[in-house]
């Protein structure tokens, strides 16, 4: 018969139970602890899928990194998302393309210290054969009123951004509001559309950048483009302090004062894709030599 | 015998939807003897002995346990550290052998080495050292039964409760059952067992017990002795009492 | 077929010669979701076992409302926490958006509906006797709950896997509340996105046959395991 020895008494047991779930508690915290080390100041900024895709932040944000000391966190939204962030006050700095919006930003109080950066414009894609006969149209509006008699496909962002918002101003000038299976709302990024619009040999209005970054892989061509109409300004805008007073509004106003700079400008009026120029300096147009 | 470990219970009172189930005016279970009780299907043997093991609550209950007479809740701890209950299939941890008779003494924060120990002469005692390492679940039905009597044994229980061990089970195993009974019957043990036939009792010397309409009564004698007069298992198994 | 074969070819390239934004990619993706899933399966094992084994008000009605948050959409919970964690937001002074906490927050109300679900599933077919049995040998109703769970863990193992499994490919809350900042919340899966958008397929790809790579490791090992349960059966 087993002795009766065998029994511990009552605190040894307890004392045991206590000390094992002390130790897995403790591996456990370790395990999930975040071990972050000490970020070098933290810019963040927010703008649009097609400056992301332009490939001209990669450039020039390392230059300006390299000289603020600042790291820059990009995060690439549709121009509405980006504006909603700054209004939010999830980022320091917004940098987008939507100047009734943009305006609409500063008087809400949500921003502060609009500069104007630099301009691209928009050019209006579609299949070679051109079935609209957009290309020989005088005006933007004109071509996309072609667009819509001809029952063409046109494929919209679709997604309140930029280019969006530029392409909806099109269509109120030529006096038309668009709808019907022609009109496809893809509610994506620039790069998606053209991929859809290449798919469905269709019509779409896009910044020259991404069309740049995008040309070599779409079968469609560039069939209207240097209206005035198509006009596309960037500008950089401080989220306002004064409502996120913990907000980087120093590195903001370091990133919009660079930007503006000549050496800022240079950079941009320099930046090339396949050997053409993407961007038009506007706070100094002609930056010349440094 | 030792007045001191029995467990009495009194005025227990259970009802289920309304049913009621049980009303019990006093059980004891005293060391050194087992209790034999019997019940048709249904009848709330079960009910009983997980009450008795603290393991379902009753509506009423009072404990007589060390002297002291205290309701069923202040005791359920108490009881579930020293009555064991074994169902009608013991269940066996998805284990070796080894890890299940030691599971008891292993919760109970016993030392490894002694357990070790333990469970080796436990193991021996009951048979099983060819499976030792085997997982529980391929063991056979006799075997799984002396692995959970012998789970049970190295808690020294003071009570033990077994739940219609033998229903439905060959001569050999009955005769295992009752002989390992009688082997770990000790003056600091009882043991109480339930099954639905009387005929089925092996143990002249039990005390019989009836449950019927939610009441204990003693069964009658005569019913021992339906069936053919049997030899003691003891006898022919060659094993003294 | 050209079409699908040179990208391929490109992405094993990218994987095999160690391509650092690809691995950084990878890592944060492991870092992240390994984190979410150690720290939600305790507490939801834990709840699942007491919606198992207590009966409280509102039991069921508990256990109704998780199996359907299990039906959520990934982009919805990422837009909730985005509302909760933005400057603006209840909790904006944390200052988690757009940080990797942010994104193991998300996934950890990602998964946490899943694994109560199937933990609760998997207890709930554990034999009764088994709690019953480990009570009577003298364990209290903590280890007892341990040992059930031991019982049970393989079907524990599948809820994990299978929690694990959602948040590493998901991709509208990473992508919402971690914003797809390259180096520091770009994962997998918004990477994915990101590139595909852009045309760069064979980064797409690469990415894919990583998760593809991950989801057969798991589905062999848990395939493992049921053999070698099968087997000592």
């Amino acid at each position: 018969m087993p002795k009766p020895s065998l029994h511990q008494p009552l605190h040894t047991r307890e004392t045991a139970v206590k000390r094992t779930l002390q130790t897995l508690l403790f591996a456990w915290l370790c395990v999930c602890s975040l071990n972050v080390p000490a970020d070098p100041v933290v810019l963040r900024m927010a703008t649009t899928t097609s400056t992301e895709n332009s490939g001209l932040l990669k450039v020039i944000l390392p230059e300006f990194e390299a000289r603020s000391g600042l790291e820059v966190q990009v995060l690439a939204v549709g121009t509405g998302q980006a504006l909603r962030l700054g209004c939010n006050g999830d980022v320091d700095v917004v940098l987008v393309h939507a100047p009734a919006a943009e305006q609409k930003f500063v008087a809400d109080g949500c921003g502060v210290n609009r500069r104007p950066v630099m301009y691209n414009d928009f050019v209006i894609i579609g299949p070679p054969a051109d079935p609209a006969g957009v290309a020989q149209r005088g005006n933007a509006a004109d071509a996309l009123a072609r667009i819509e008699t001809s029952r063409s496909i046109f494929v919209s962002r679709g997604d309140d951004s930029g280019t969006n918002k530029k392409e909806l101003a099109l269509w109120r000038k030529a006096g038309i509001t668009p709808s019907g299976s022609w009109y496809r709302e893809a509610g994506q990024g620039m790069g998606k559309v053209l991929q859809i619009t290449g798919e469905l040999d269709g019509y779409t209005l896009t910044d020259r950048g991404t069309w740049l970054a995008y040309h070599a892989k779409s079968p469609l061509k560039i069939l209207f483009e240097k209206d005035p109409a198509l006009y596309n300004p960037y500008a950089v805008i401080a989220v306002n302090p004064e409502r996120y007073p913990d907000a980087n509004y120093t590195g903001a106003m370091a990133f919009s004062d660079w930007i503006t700079s000549r050496e800022g400008q240079r950079m941009i009026a320099d930046y090339r894709i396949d050997g053409e120029v993407l961007f038009t300096p506007l706070a100094i147009p002609n930056p010349g030599a440094p | 015998m030792n007045n001191d470990a029995r467990l009495c219970i009194s005025r227990l009172e259970k009802y289920y939807n309304e049913r009621h189930v049980l009303s019990i005016g006093r059980l004891a279970l005293v060391p050194g003897r087992i209790v034999h009780l019997t019940g048709r299907n249904g009848a709330g043997k079960t009910t009983l002995l997980k009450i008795l093991a603290g393991l379902e609550s009753p509506d009423h209950c009072d404990v007589l346990l060390d002297r002291c007479s205290r309701p069923w809740r202040a005791v359920r701890q108490q009881l579930r550290r020293n009555v064991v209950y074994l169902h009608q299939h013991p269940y066996m941890f998805d284990n070796t052998v080894a890890d299940n008779l030691g599971y008891g003494l292993r919760v109970t924060g016993v030392p490894r080495a002694r357990r070790r120990q333990a469970v080796a002469m436990m193991l021996e005692r009951m048979e099983l050292e060819h499976a030792a390492q085997r997982n529980a679940r391929t063991l056979s039905g006799g075997e799984q039964q002396r692995l959970a009597l012998g789970r049970a044994w190295l808690l020294q229980p003071r009570v033990l409760l077994l739940d219609e061990p033998t229903a439905n089970m060959d001569t050999g195993f009955r005769q295992q059952t009752w002989t390992l009974l009688q082997e770990m019957l000790s003056d600091a043990l009882a043991i109480m067992v339930s099954s639905h036939e009387l005929s089925e009792s092996e143990c002249p010397d039990c005390l019989n017990l009836h449950l019927q309409d939610g009441r204990l009564n003693a069964a009658p004698p005569s019913l021992h002795l339906v069936g053919q007069e049997r030899s003691r298992p003891q006898e022919v198994l060659g094993v003294k009492p | 077929m050209d079409a699908l074969l040179q990208p391929t070819q490109e992405a094993f390239h990218l994987l095999l010669t160690g391509d650092t934004d690809l691995w950084t990619i990878i890592g944060i993706s492991f870092r992240v979701s390994l984190k979410a899933i150690l720290f939600a399966t305790p507490f939801a094992l834990l709840l699942a076992f007491l919606l198992a084994y207590v009966s409280f008000p509102g039991r069921r009605l508990l256990l109704s409302v998780f199996e359907t948050l299990m039906a959520l959409p990934a982009v919805v919970v990422g837009l909730l926490i985005y509302l909760l964690l933005s400057r603006n937001g209840p909790l904006g002074d944390l200052r988690l958006l757009f940080t990797q906490t942010a994104m193991v927050i998300g996934q950890i109300v990602l998964c946490f509906p899943l694994l109560v679900a199937m933990g609760y599933a998997a207890i709930r077919s554990a034999d009764r006797r088994a709690w019953e049995t480990a009570l009577t040998l003298g364990a209290g109703r903590p280890r007892a709950m341990l040992t059930l769970i031991h019982e049970v863990r393989l079907g524990l193992l599948v809820a994990v896997i299978a929690g694990f499994g959602r948040i590493i490919s998901e991709i509208g809350t990473s992508m919402m509340v971690g914003g797809n900042i390259a180096g520091h919340t770009r994962n997998i899966p918004t990477a994915i996105a990101l590139e595909t958008s852009k045309g760069h397929f064979a980064e797409g790809i690469a990415l894919g046959i990583v998760l593809v790579t991950l989801a057969f490791g798991l589905n062999l090992i848990l395939n493992l395991l049921q053999h070698r349960e099968a087997q000592a059966a």
